[in-house]
């Protein structure tokens, strides 16, 4: 099956045969300054383990089950959660079936109170360009306009943006197939490596423009220093921002 | 830890504080107030926290914006960090809370996270974090303090059973400002100094702020005390953007000819509340502004320091970091 | 003809990344589909003791759950896709499916686990004492284990111990060189040190650190008459298949593998990984498609890591810094699996980088129960570039010579070799890189600049290096000029995010003097007749692919030229290719266009529309052929271009940062990358990866972290925002680069790989510089993050122990 051995060389260095030795030396404590710790918690090598115990009050949650009817739901395919995860609503609480103006168009969807505008987009509207990079607001994969504004959409409550402007990158082409200046910008300076952070880097640089159309580099990287490239292209979006900017 | 589906909730919207504290009311420890919701989402995606009720402060106008009065200025609770960073008069008088709210994490979360979510959220000792039973959660150990723990971040100062620290960038500048806290419940109103507002573990080791669970921080007053003070804030982080800080400072230092006339000195992420240097500031007053002062000042405020296993790397650049304070503010 | 080599164009796939167009693993949806996710373990190394899923597997919505007693068994110490022995936090035990990911999730967490905690250990050191603790009930290290590191090749897992002496031979802070697995040398090197005016002999540690690339590993799977069809997240296309396949326990041709993106991979999604086959698996079980959603969390633990480095280097040098001999200890945090091969190769690296005219190496690997280890981004060559780049420094410094002067006495050509067996390389042209770089990067004035201040800050200027073998040769090129003129180019190349698998298929295009816009590539899917050939990793492709085009577009023209003949008259020989056309050499009115060439080769058959191939290439190249045979003039051929020894790609890295001795804090003020990577293909391309390697490299030298709390075992690092990968501030506002672009005479067109040591030489160049605004403090190790900075300043202790890893 392989054709060649000089990758594995590279890769891995020498297979040249060696000596193997089994070894086993003279008993002695390893862990003696830690079992002479002050700490209070059993060592892991005991059998009993108090400091986990803790993660089973975390594990034993009070899941309600019930059951809500929702036949109205904008996709036919419930991913995010279906009936089975959907207690009965509460009196006060917010309603599920709510409009959300996505991308210029106004959108009827059925939104649990828990639910992020990541995994709407994503798992309601098909919009899956938003990408989901930690789900914890720190990577920016997820980045969208709220009002014009960045937002880290895994950690925004979709219940929270009914009534606002929510525009994805899935809202920038022109009808007539023609791309956003900073997207141009991006394929001339190619900005994109692996492209899993670009939605968010086009969105957060999108934003920018809209606020400031004519940034100094230095501006502009402080408004996208909130957008992770694990690729570290960031030379090339930020030419990309530059040029966009020249453009706009 | 290894989560990220939150757990059922209901989530509940209120138009006005009044509608607030009967939900605050109604559900008592079984609800959670979010305001930014960075932190909170965070714990309810790990599910370390699992309320039956939420409670969105997002739509209550009063809670908004910035305003001034005839004392200072009044923050809203629910005014973003990015409101703070570029409000004119912030930056022209307070500048040291504009420049603290531009470093917190990242622009997103500067454009949704608020001054009062940020003051309030939770300590991030990662043994804490990830869901051990520790003091701090109810259990009966520190994990973070054993001989062995990796304690790095961890506290300097005023440690008592946990050695967790504040993480907050706005919150020693606003101890540092004098600022007041207003805190409201169905009950009425009350105010507290910010640099009364934090709690160290021994006072409470469950809690980092006095905020009971029926209340709402509402609005953070700014009185003109300090205003257009020479000011300093720095941070040191181990990142250029979204990270806590390792150590942070904010100082307000009043000069009259070439002398400290008075001094307000405060340090983040060495103990478990934003650290007043009140010694400091009593040494300061009437001094000379220079190095040898603040030098002088640097060597005061590390005193009594008691470094953990990683992290007596503190003691000197808390020690730098107050001596360029009051060198450069 | 066409002029497509070295020239910018826009790749085809990159339009549908800016425009959100493009499909990651998890944006694929199926009617009917289930969420799978995973319960992981909370504990370093445990048994599981019992599994009561009976109270989640009553809850509404929940379809399956999957144990490792449903999947092969997986011999020691070969990783496991799920697990009744867990051996790190984060180790996959048990899948499950639901209707959606929150019932999936609350059914996890209604699950009643039990597990007995056992023996753990998170530093190798700490295995190699005397009656340490092993992180495998069996042992410490894994026995006979072969170097390609995907591959579960291990032979069962042995036990090193080192003795008391050793520890105490070694002396305080300094790396014990007890008993090792692995050792091989050349030259005499006892005379090499004896004739030495100055040896070094340095301990050093190179902390591991995650991957955490952008998109976590999920993976969707359905079956669909008796093929499993899986859309998977790698950087590789063709080679994933059979790895997979062998998972699911199906015959390659039974297994529709699609990956038209990933997000990421720097080596960890090179090769098949484990938990890829779980929802094949759940698919199987349920009889409904599955989707496995992976947190970032848990990317991080089964998203493997680069193994952390413990070691020790006796180096001796001449007056004018010519090494005369190396004597290289390793000892390789492996995780709790077969790990990768880093550590050898870091031996190897060494030996070609710096040329040694006599070396010995050693080394061991020990299993640790932290998260499997596998390929990074110049698996062992970068770490061994951040260990040893601050030692040359030092010996540069101590006999006072210029920092660019020492490594270009040191550096490989064209005559230089490689590795253990000292075999030969096809072209090194560090020198040229270096000599290219001082100029552009005004090395002599910056240099003057070194430890000037500023109040509290202070300039650091250095430079630095790092090697990777770049290429490999003998796979397969598949393509096809269909009757409508097009050129179609089948490739096997994954798309990491190089933009190689279309820069390598314009080789192709330049051959037979297509116009780009004729060309199509046809990748990302198995069904659609894709031709074996090596993974995406080990910065090969563009030498390995390029030389598979090309003997494939090769072939295409021999045939365009026999039909010609065939219809013209003449002989093959007679004819020449070009504006896609086969014309008659002395008369261009004697032609026949591509497109009427290929309607004769379906006319034709056999070996001219694919119907028959050459019996050298490979079963997967044949079945990818039998796709599209009868359809055009097939090009397919396996590459036989001569080859000559190892291929290097080199790298050097130039920095200028400014340093506050008060904070702890430096800013990179500038940065240049150099790259040796033969003829340049894509300017672009090659800009992106010498400064996004760069990036890597500064998180790998001054902020990524790794840490384990070595009491609990537990990770102290799991989120971003605690492992620290770099973000826009922490990078030059301008980065430089440049090449040395000069042909490779091993490749058809010159090229060489380059991706990996780009990172290397810009992680050595950032620590060096570090070291050189403190005057020379050096830390033998990293990360060197703010914290020791700060101590270093304050000339204090620094917090861990001198050999410690995990801890920063």
């Amino acid at each position: 099956m392989i054709e060649s051995n000089s990758v594995y060389a590279g890769l891995a260095g020498s297979s040249a045969s060696l000596p193997k030795n089994p070894g086993s030396g003279p008993d002695g404590p390893i862990e003696s300054a830690i079992e002479a710790s002050m700490c209070a918690q059993p060592s892991l090598g005991e059998s009993s383990l108090g400091w986990l115990e803790s993660r089973g009050n975390w594990s034993r949650r009070n899941f309600i089950k019930g059951i809500i009817a929702s036949g109205v739901a904008v996709s036919g395919v419930p991913y995010l959660a279906s009936a089975a995860s959907r207690p009965a609503l509460q009196a006060g609480a917010v309603e599920r079936l709510i409009s959300l103006n996505v991308n210029g168009q106004t959108r009827r969807v059925d939104v649990l109170p828990n639910e992020t505008l990541a995994m709407t987009l994503r798992y309601k509207l098909g919009l899956t360009g938003t990408k989901l990079g930690c789900d914890r607001a720190e990577c920016g994969a997820c980045t969208v306009l709220i009002d014009g504004v960045t937002h880290y959409s895994c950690s925004t409550l979709t219940q929270r943006v009914r009534g606002k402007e929510i525009q994805t990158v899935e809202g920038l082409e022109s009808a007539s197939g023609e791309l956003h200046p900073v997207q141009q910008a991006f394929i001339d300076e190619l900005g994109p490596q692996c492209g899993f952070c670009t939605p968010g880097q086009v969105m957060a640089a999108v934003g920018l423009l809209m606020e400031n159309p004519d940034p100094t580099r230095e501006e502009a990287r402080q408004a996208m220093a909130g957008n992770i490239c694990r690729c570290g292209n960031y030379d090339h979006y930020l030419n990309g921002i530059m040029r966009a900017a020249r453009e706009v | 830890m290894l989560n990220d589906m939150m757990s059922h909730f209901e989530l509940y919207q209120p138009a006005d504080v009044d509608n607030a504290f009967d939900l605050l009311d109604r559900f008592g420890e079984e609800c959670w107030t979010i305001a930014g919701g960075h932190d909170s989402l965070a714990w309810f995606k790990d599910r370390g926290k699992q309320p039956s009720a939420v409670i969105d402060l997002a739509g209550i106008a009063e809670l908004h914006g910035i305003r001034e009065t005839a004392g200072g200025i009044e923050l809203g609770a629910m005014t973003t960090l990015t409101e703070v960073e570029r409000h004119p008069v912030i930056q022209e008088r307070f500048s040291i809370l504009a420049d603290a709210a531009r470093m917190v994490a990242s622009p997103q979360i500067r454009n949704s996270g608020t001054l009062g979510g940020n003051v309030l959220q939770d300590t991030r000792c990662w043994y804490y974090r990830f869901g051990l039973a520790c003091y701090r959660a109810g259990g009966n150990t520190c994990y973070a303090s054993a001989p062995e723990a990796m304690n790095r971040e961890h506290a300097i100062f005023g440690a008592s059973r946990c050695v967790a620290v504040t993480p907050s960038d706005p919150a020693p500048a606003l101890v540092a400002l004098g600022a007041d806290m207003v805190i409201r419940n169905s009950g009425g109103e009350r105010v507290v100094p910010a640099s009364e507002f934090f709690m160290t573990p021994a006072v409470d080791i469950q809690r980092m702020t006095g905020l009971e669970p029926a209340d709402l921080l509402t609005t953070i007053r700014i009185p003109d005390t300090w205003a257009g003070a020479n000011f300093y804030f720095e941070k040191v982080a181990d990142r250029g953007s979204w990270d806590f800080p390792l150590v942070n400072v904010a100082a307000a230092l009043r000069i009259e000819g070439d002398r400290i006339s008075d001094a307000s000195i405060v340090v983040g992420g060495v103990q478990a509340v934003p650290r007043r240097l009140t010694a400091v500031e009593d040494l300061l007053r009437g001094r000379v502004q220079n190095e040898e002062t603040a030098a002088m000042a640097g060597a005061a405020a590390v005193e009594g320091a008691e470094p953990l296993r990683y992290n007596h790397f503190k003691v000197p650049l808390m020690e730098n970091l107050v001596k360029r304070a009051v060198r450069d503010a | 003809m066409a002029e497509l080599i070295g020239q910018d164009y826009t790749p085809p796939d990159i339009r549908a990344k800016v425009t959100g167009r493009a499909k990651y693993a998890e944006d694929i949806r199926a009617d009917g589909m289930l969420f799978c996710r995973l319960l992981t373990s909370p504990m370093p190394h445990a048994r599981v003791r019992n599994i009561d899923a009976s109270a989640a597997l009553a809850m509404e919505g929940v379809v399956a759950i999957l144990t490792a007693d449903e999947l092969p068994e997986v011999p020691a110490p070969g990783n496991t896709i799920l697990t009744n022995e867990p051996l790190y936090v984060g180790a996959p035990i048990l899948a499950l499916a639901a209707v959606d990911e929150t019932t999936a999730q609350n059914a996890i967490a209604a699950i009643n686990l039990e597990l007995e905690p056992l023996e753990f250990c998170v530093d190798p050191l700490d295995s190699l004492r005397p009656g340490g603790p092993n992180a495998r009930t069996d042992g410490n290290t894994p026995r006979g284990r072969e170097t390609v590191a995907e591959m579960n090749t291990s032979e069962g897992v042995g036990e090193i111990k080192w003795t008391e002496q050793d520890f105490a031979d070694a002396g305080e802070g300094q790396m014990p060189l007890g008993q090792h697995e692995r050792e091989w040398s050349y030259g005499d090197v006892d005379a090499g040190f004896a004739s030495a005016s100055l040896v070094l002999d340095e301990s050093f540690v190179t902390a591991g650190h995650a991957h955490h690339s952008m998109e976590p590993r999920s993976a969707m799977a359905y079956w669909q008459n008796g093929k499993c069809y899986v859309y998977g997240s790698s950087q590789s296309q063709a080679y994933i298949v059979p790895g997979l396949a062998a998972m699911l326990e199906i015959p390659p041709e039974d297994l529709v593998y699609i990956a038209e993106f990933c997000g990421g991979g720097f080596g960890s999604k090179g090769g098949a990984y484990p938990v890829m086959a779980i929802p094949g698996y759940m698919s199987k079980k349920t009889g409904r498609p599955v989707l496995m959603r992976i947190s970032r969390a848990e990317e991080n633990f089964i998203g493997v890591c680069r193994p952390a480095f413990q070691g020790r280097l006796k180096i001796g040098f001449q007056p004018d810094g010519r090494i005369t001999a190396v004597d290289l200890y390793i000892v390789q945090d492996n995780g709790p699996n077969s790990g990768g091969g880093d550590w050898t190769a870091a031996g190897s690296a060494m030996s070609l980088v710096y040329t040694p005219p006599a070396m010995r190496f050693r080394g061991l690997p020990i299993l640790t129960n932290t998260p499997p280890k596998g390929a990074m981004r110049g698996p062992g060559q970068n770490q061994l570039a951040t260990a040893v780049e601050p030692i040359i420094d030092k010996a540069a410094r101590q006999l006072g010579i210029d920092p660019v002067a020492i490594r270009r006495i040191n550096a490989p050509d064209n005559s230089s070799a490689y590795g253990p067996n000292q075999g030969p390389v096809s072209s090194a042209y560090q020198r040229e890189a270096l000599d290219m770089g001082a100029e552009q990067f005004g090395w002599e004035a910056r240099r003057a600049r070194s430890g000037q201040r500023r109040g509290s800050k202070v300039t650091g200027v250095a430079v630095g290096q790092a090697f990777h073998s770049a290429g490999a040769s003998g796979f397969d090129g598949l393509l096809r000029i269909a009757p409508d003129g097009k050129l179609y180019v089948h490739t096997g190349v994954g798309n990491l995010g190089t933009y190689s698998y279309s820069t390598t298929s314009r080789v192709a295009a330049e051959v037979l003097g297509y116009d780009w816009d004729n060309v199509e590539i046809v990748r990302g899917d198995s069904s659609r007749g894709l031709p074996w050939t090596l993974g995406q990793f080990g910065s090969n492709t563009s030498h390995t692919e390029t030389r598979a085009n090309y003997a494939s577009a090769m072939d295409a023209v021999q045939k365009l030229k026999e039909i010609a003949a065939m219809d013209l008259g003449g002989s093959p020989e007679d004819y020449d290719v070009g504006e896609e056309v086969v014309f008659a050499r002395g008369n261009p009115s004697r032609r026949l266009t591509y497109a009427a060439a290929a309607q004769r080769a379906i006319q034709l058959g056999g070996r001219f529309s694919g119907q028959e191939v050459p019996a050298d290439i490979n079963a997967m190249t044949a079945r990818a052929t039998e796709v599209i045979a009868g359809t055009g003039l097939v090009g397919v051929a396996r590459d036989g271009f001569p080859t000559r020894g190892t291929v290097p790609a080199l790298a050097a890295g130039f920095i200028e940062i400014e340093l506050d001795i008060e904070t702890g804090q430096f800013e990179i003020i500038d940065y240049l990358g150099v790259a040796d990577c033969g003829t340049v293909l894509h300017p672009l391309g090659l800009s992106g990866q010498i400064k996004g390697g760069a990036v890597m490299g500064f998180g790998m030298a001054a902020l990524e972290r790794q840490v384990y709390d070595r009491h609990y075992g537990l990770p102290g690092t799991v989120g971003l925002h605690q492992t620290k990968p770099p973000t826009y501030l922490d990078v030059p506002l301008d980065m430089g680069w440049s090449a040395v672009d000069i042909a490779d005479p091993a490749n058809p067109v010159g090229a060489k790989g380059i991706g990996e040591p780009t990172m290397g030489c810009a992680a050595a160049a950032l620590l060096c510089a570090i070291s050189d605004a403190l005057g020379g403090h050096y830390f033998n190790r990293s990360p060197i993050v703010p914290d020791m900075i700060m101590n270093a300043a304050a000339g204090q202790a620094q917090s861990h122990g001198p050999l410690h890893v995990h801890t920063q």
